[in-house]
């Protein structure tokens, strides 16, 4: 298969479909859920499918360990190349490396005017033209309207299309029907995409929900679910 | 006779430049023999105890440089190891850093963590090393060990514990406050090899006794016996917290700090102390290599006296009785007479001389027990070679060796240094397994390949200084590849009929980029016979082989070596008289340049993993460093005030890179790269390099 049927075929096409066809540039989606349900396998799997588009992505992580995210990349792009029987896989992959940054912030608590300062470094600095930027595990339920308002600033003034994945710090955060953590509510209108992650037992999948969506429709089912196994998006 | 294990300590002193290494393993080397001193006027000959200060000095001078001394400190043996000062040449490195189990990690309490402490201290996290840090230099101006303690955890990410507080400061530094047995040290006599111990004075009760409960409280994390006797308010041991601090710095996860002041002989001999209790034995430390003979499969290395030996080569020294090679022995032991069988070169030879090397002289054994540090003389090998006992086939070290990505050419400035030159390479080349040297046929010039342009160059300053050579040297050049992209068709005739019996072979198939898997042995070429009906006679087979391999030795482009083509024949014509081998050798070497050139061909280049790191505030300069230079990011870190930057840039973008990163970071940040693999070149660099070539080509 071509990198182009790919693309087509790919379920993140049903995902973008069920939130008005993506995110689109300038706006911020979130990905929230309990810890351990599979969201940075998630968060890779848009980045990657960006990065076939020949897209450049930056994947901000806060977990001091590089070599664990390149590790999801690596695996994700073999899970689909694998299995879609991608043709000359090798030379995708590097195109695909060549167009994506891993920034590592390994300090505790380091604050947005940080991130977006080495961030905007990285884009005119290190001529990195960034069409998206993923937060993978920002203690976004620790910050305030004012940090989220920032964030929303950057991406627009750089035209970036931004991804969160949240998970609350603290273990006593209530969670809603679609697995949103309470603690999000004081910014929820700067967010223009809010997708809940749910694990059901009973079909034994995480059940994706859009509870937010670009202002317009009420919450419905995204039509794609996370496959426990490879947690890559499904249809 | 073996030696009690764990009365043995193997130890590294690293440290930034100017932090007063040299100092302290002087002192080291001053309080260890004092007291190896007096043990041999008790009980010997008095050897030793006599000698003048100033042929101790100069004795002390030499030992110092070399690679491994042996010193006694109460009833211990401690190696002191030599830690490189360069941390570019990775080989280097993994051979010291794995011949000792603990370290010393010097910091000046007036610079605190460096940019060099923090390179060492990455390095010994890679291969596990434990360590306890030593603030010297405590008497300077501007001394504040507090805040270097701060700069261990924040910097370094260790978890330090204070051992020790100073009493007093800067040109005031008296002495130490001892926090375990809660008592001030006082260092008297000339150098202050005479300990006094006072209670602590009134002005300092109330910090150590803070700094006291902080140490018990870290120490508590490690030994539960020792938890439930602080929750419960009972007073606790001091050999209780020593074994919880012990168990905590084996482990890697905490950090004592001891302080003084090495120039004016002020708390080296609790340092001491601290060695021995808080870092590893041999023991106490797992040792691994591959064996051989089952697919370099890991094995853990027991330190049984009894089982067959292991030791490695670590370091080779010109002395003046011939060679002398540091080896340290892994498993079983090394005895004079026994045989053991090197197993790079698998040559087999008769352990003659074994030496130790103590702080004023060189001491003749017979035996040398596992964990041990000793030297051989007159052992041909190479630094890195494992030694073996004859029913073992493991080594130490894999024996991949990656292949040179750069080279330089290297002129004599007159015929001494010719003669020096020589000697040298010869020295280097059997020392650093990426080191190599061939003269080449075409220019008659001498060159020297090696992993990068600073590892050229020390070893260019090495042949000055060590060798007295004095060498010009050439532009670096790099070591491309060439390779080919697409499958291609040949079908040549070798035909040729100058009286007598003549010459003639035709050989037909394709090449086609090959991919090697994990099973294919040659990882560059492959060769396929599909010849069938004896279109071409099977003596004949091997000599296509050997024709298409001499032709991939010189590639059409750049005259560069050919990776990656599999060949594959599948049709061809002889003649009874005058079909040879050679007509088949000549005819596949055509065969295959007819085919190159339609193959696609295309340049390689190596690409190096480039680590960048530096202060924050040159991030930006730095992404531009490699984005001018063809370069990738792959990731960026950031911690506080330091960041560290992954890219992947081709080597020849990289000459000249150190002088640049320097004056762009104020010489600030560092950088390290090593190979990481070869891809195509781009069109337009190749076309360049394709054009130089031709014109170099058509300028002789």
């Amino acid at each position: 298969m071509e990198v182009n049927e790919l693309i087509e075929n790919s379920p993140i096409r049903v995902f973008d479909e069920s939130i008005n066809g993506g995110l689109g540039k300038g706006n911020i989606g979130v990905l929230a859920s309990k810890h351990g349900i599979g969201k940075t396998a998630c968060l890779v799997h848009i980045a990657t499918d960006k990065l076939f588009k020949g897209e450049h992505v930056v994947h901000v992580s806060f977990s001091g360990n590089v070599e664990h995210v390149l590790n999801w990349y690596k695996e994700v792009f073999r899970e689909i190349s694998e299995y879609k029987s991608l043709d000359d896989a090798f030379s995708v992959y590097n195109t695909m490396r060549e167009n994506r940054v891993v920034m590592n912030f390994s300090q505790e608590n380091v604050s947005v005017d940080k991130i977006i300062n080495s961030l905007t470094t990285l884009i005119q600095q290190g001529s990195f033209q960034a069409d998206t930027v993923l937060f993978d595990g920002y203690h976004l339920t620790k910050a305030t309207a004012d940090d989220v308002k920032k964030i929303k600033a950057f991406a627009q003034a750089m035209n970036i299309e931004v991804w969160f994945s949240v998970s609350p710090v603290l273990t006593d955060v209530q969670f809603d029907q679609y697995g949103v953590p309470e603690t999000m509510k004081p910014y929820i209108d700067l967010i223009d995409v809010l997708i809940g992650l749910r694990y059901n037992e009973e079909k034994s999948k995480v059940i994706m929900t859009v509870v937010k969506d670009h202002s317009k429709s009420p919450s419905h089912p995204t039509g794609v679910t996370l496959d426990p196994r490879t947690m890559l998006i499904t249809q | 006779m073996t030696k009690e294990l764990k009365l043995m300590r193997n130890i590294g002193i690293s440290a930034h430049i100017d932090s007063g290494k040299t100092t302290l393993s002087e002192r080291i080397l001053f309080y260890c023999n004092r007291i190896h001193a007096i043990h041999e006027v008790h009980g010997k000959d008095g050897v030793g105890a006599t000698m003048d200060s100033m042929d101790l000095e100069r004795e002390r001078g030499i030992t110092i440089e070399s690679a491994a001394t042996s010193v006694n400190w109460k009833d211990y043996e401690i190696n002191l190891i030599d830690t490189p000062g360069h941390v570019d040449f990775t080989i280097e490195v993994e051979r010291s850093l794995r011949v000792l189990d603990g370290a010393i990690l010097v910091l000046c309490s007036v610079g605190g963590v460096q940019s060099q402490s923090i390179t060492v201290d990455r390095q010994m996290n890679r291969y596990k090393v434990p360590r306890i840090a030593f603030i010297n230099k405590c008497d300077r101006v501007g001394a504040n060990p507090y805040r270097v303690v701060n700069q261990l955890k924040e910097k370094l990410f260790l978890n330090p514990v204070m051992m020790e507080i100073p009493i007093g400061l800067e040109d005031k530094l008296e002495g130490v406050v001892d926090l375990m047995k809660m008592k001030a040290i006082y260092f008297d006599g000339d150098n202050g090899e005479i300990l006094r111990e006072e209670e602590i004075p009134a002005s300092l009760l109330s910090e150590a006794q803070t700094k006291h409960e902080e140490m018990l409280d870290k120490a508590s994390a490690f030994d539960d016996e020792l938890m439930e006797k602080l929750l419960e308010g009972e007073d606790v041991p001091n050999d209780l917290v020593e074994r919880a601090i012990r168990k905590g710095t084996l482990s890697l996860q905490l950090c004592p700090v001891f302080m003084g002041s090495a120039h004016k002989d002020k708390g080296i001999q609790p340092l001491l102390d601290g060695v021995i209790k808080y870092l590893p034995d041999p023991t106490e430390v797992t040792n691994r290599a591959l064996d051989l003979d089952n697919n370099e499969a890991e094995v853990i290395l027991p330190s049984d006296p009894d089982a067959p030996t292991v030791a490695l080569a670590f370091k080779l020294e010109d002395g003046q009785y011939g060679q002398l090679t540091y080896i340290r022995v892994y498993q079983g032991h090394i005895h004079k007479g026994d045989e053991l069988i090197n197993t790079r070169s698998r040559r087999k030879f008769k352990i003659g001389r074994l030496v130790k090397m103590h702080a004023a002289e060189m001491e003749d054994i017979t035996d040398a027990g596992c964990g041990d540090i000793a030297a051989l003389f007159g052992i041909d090998c190479a630094s890195g070679d494992t030694f073996c006992a004859p029913s073992l086939n493991y080594t130490m070290s894999s024996m991949y060796v990656p292949t040179p990505v750069i080279s330089l050419a290297i002129m004599p400035k007159d015929k001494k240094s010719a003669d020096n030159m020589a000697k040298a390479l010869n020295r280097f080349t059997k020392e650093d397994p990426t080191f190599q040297t061939y003269v080449d046929p075409e220019s008659n010039q001498t060159i020297i390949k090696g992993m990068g342009e600073l590892h050229l160059d020390v070893y260019v300053q090495r042949m000055k200084r060590e060798y007295n050579a004095e060498v010009e040297v050439g532009m670096p050049q790099v070591a491309y590849r060439e390779a080919i992209t697409q499958r291609a068709d040949f079908n040549y005739t070798h035909k040729k009929q100058t009286g007598g019996s003549g010459q003639y072979a035709r050989v037909a198939g394709y090449i086609e980029p090959f991919t090697p898997t994990e099973d294919d042995e040659d990882k560059e070429y492959q060769f396929v016979n599909e010849v069938k009906g004896g279109a071409i006679p099977s003596e004949y087979i091997p000599s296509c082989d050997k024709g298409f391999r001499a032709a991939m030795k010189k590639g059409p482009q750049l005259n560069f070596p050919i990776v990656g083509v599999r060949c594959v024949i599948n049709d061809g014509a002889w003649h009874p008289v005058d079909s040879s081998d050679l007509a088949f050798q000549t005819a596949a070497i055509a065969a295959f340049r007819e085919a190159f050139l339609k193959a696609s061909p295309a340049i390689l280049e190596p690409i190096m993993k480039v680590e960048v790191e530096g202060p924050s505030e040159f991030q930006g300069a730095i992404f531009g460093s490699v984005n001018q230079r063809r370069g990738i990011i792959v990731s960026s870190t950031e911690d506080h005030s330091n960041c560290t930057i992954d890219a992947e840039v081709p080597l020849a973008e990289m000459f000249g890179y150190s002088t640049v990163l320097r004056s762009l970071s104020q010489g600030k940040a560092e950088f390290t790269m090593e190979l990481d693999h070869y891809a195509k070149t781009p069109v337009s660099v190749s076309d360049e390099l394709k054009k130089e070539f031709n014109e170099k080509k058509k300028g002789k």
